[in-house]
């Protein structure tokens, strides 16, 4: 299954898609997380911490600046760019925004 | 006279602060603008104008143009606009809705507006900016308009994360000031080490109050509905605090 979590800032969409990740994952599910939060911060959710969480780079950064080379699918992307979060999930960061003037506003 | 934007994580209580100090400061007798810049707005609520139909300005104000992306049209003022499309909230503000144009707009269109507050100068008058969750907005230049800029965030850790990535915005933006309002504390502050190691001032410090809560639920200002509340005097001194910091700036 894929689930989206939405909703207004500030509403919890982080920790509940971090407490559904954890709980798929504990009932024998193997889930990928992904951060689609362009300040991503589901990793502290997750409960991998924030610098692990802070060093996760955005999957469309790394494409864009061409320092990676296009994964040619999906597992390859989650493998090159996800980090492995407690539970055995995989997570990945989609896009992320750090920097000045890198979105298109 | 002040030109704030206020940043910061979901749900950290930017648009209640902001919506609070626009208030205080046109009680103040100054001539306030108050920009919800959201792309999904609520300042209105906080600010206590409530429930309001679509508010934006209609896309046909601005152009795509070869080069430039999405500008205003030429003919056009910032000035005019705010006139003509900012709606009267209470105490006199004007309220305008950018982040979010009424009705189906094409994608980056609202881009355009962003020029009103960039170049919007009529002397005297007090800017108060709330912007979208998270860096983007941020990040592109919505803040451009300010002079003082707040981080409003709960002492969370991902909060941290966030003001860590805000932070960055001092690189863009070299003439702004930075400042944190830490918000809806509950008990002990336990990121206050890590907050020194940022380097950035914390501007105040507000509890989690019930009274906002409250009025968030019901969609009121909490100035209208809780004037005596801790939180809004702290408020109240965080606007006395901006509008020294923005003293300075002019004898500087």
């Amino acid at each position: 299954m894929k689930i989206g979590v939405v909703g207004k800032g500030g509403a919890g969409k982080t920790t509940v898609a971090g407490i559904l990740a954890r709980s798929l994952a504990e009932s024998g599910h193997r889930v990928i997380a992904l951060d689609c939060d362009t300040n991503p911060n589901l990793g502290i959710a997750l409960g991998l911490g924030l610098e692990e969480t802070a060093r996760l780079i955005g999957i469309r950064q790394a494409l864009d600046e061409g320092s990676e080379e296009h994964a040619p699918t999906v597992p390859e992307l989650l493998e090159r760019f996800g980090a492995q979060a407690p539970g055995g999930i995989r997570l990945a960061v989609v896009t992320k925004i750090e920097k000045p003037n890198s979105g298109c506003g | 006279m002040i030109r704030l934007a206020l940043v910061g994580k979901g749900g950290s209580g930017k648009s209640v602060i902001a919506g609070t100090v626009a208030r205080l400061l046109a009680r103040d007798r100054q001539r306030v603008l108050a920009l919800d810049i959201d792309t999904l707005p609520g300042l209105a609520f906080s600010i206590g104008l409530g429930r309001i139909p679509d508010a934006g300005m209609p896309e046909e104000l601005g152009q795509r143009r070869e080069g430039q992306g999405w500008v205003l049209r030429e003919d056009i003022s910032a000035e005019a606009l705010v006139d003509r499309y900012a709606l009267d909230g209470p105490d006199g503000i004007r309220f305008l809705q950018l982040g979010k144009l009424p009705g189906h707009v094409r994608p980056g269109s609202t881009v355009a507006f962003r020029h009103v507050v960039d170049s919007f100068h009529a002397p005297g008058w007090s800017i108060v900016g709330d912007l979208a969750a998270g860096t983007r907005q941020g990040f592109a230049g919505w803040a451009g308009f300010a002079s003082l800029v707040a981080i409003v965030a709960e002492p969370t850790e991902a909060a941290f994360l966030s003001m860590r990535r805000l932070a960055g915005l001092a690189e863009t933006m070299p003439a702004i000031r930075i400042g944190i309002v830490l918000n809806k504390i509950r008990g002990e502050v336990g990121i206050r080490t890590k907050l020194a190691d940022l380097g950035i001032p914390v501007w105040a410090e507000i509890p989690y109050d019930e009274s906002v809560a409250v009025a968030e639920r019901e969609g009121v200002a909490p100035i209208d509905v809780a004037p005596e509340c801790q939180a809004m005097a702290l408020i109240a001194g965080l606007t006395t605090r901006l509008c020294g910091l923005a003293r300075e700036e002019v004898v500087v």
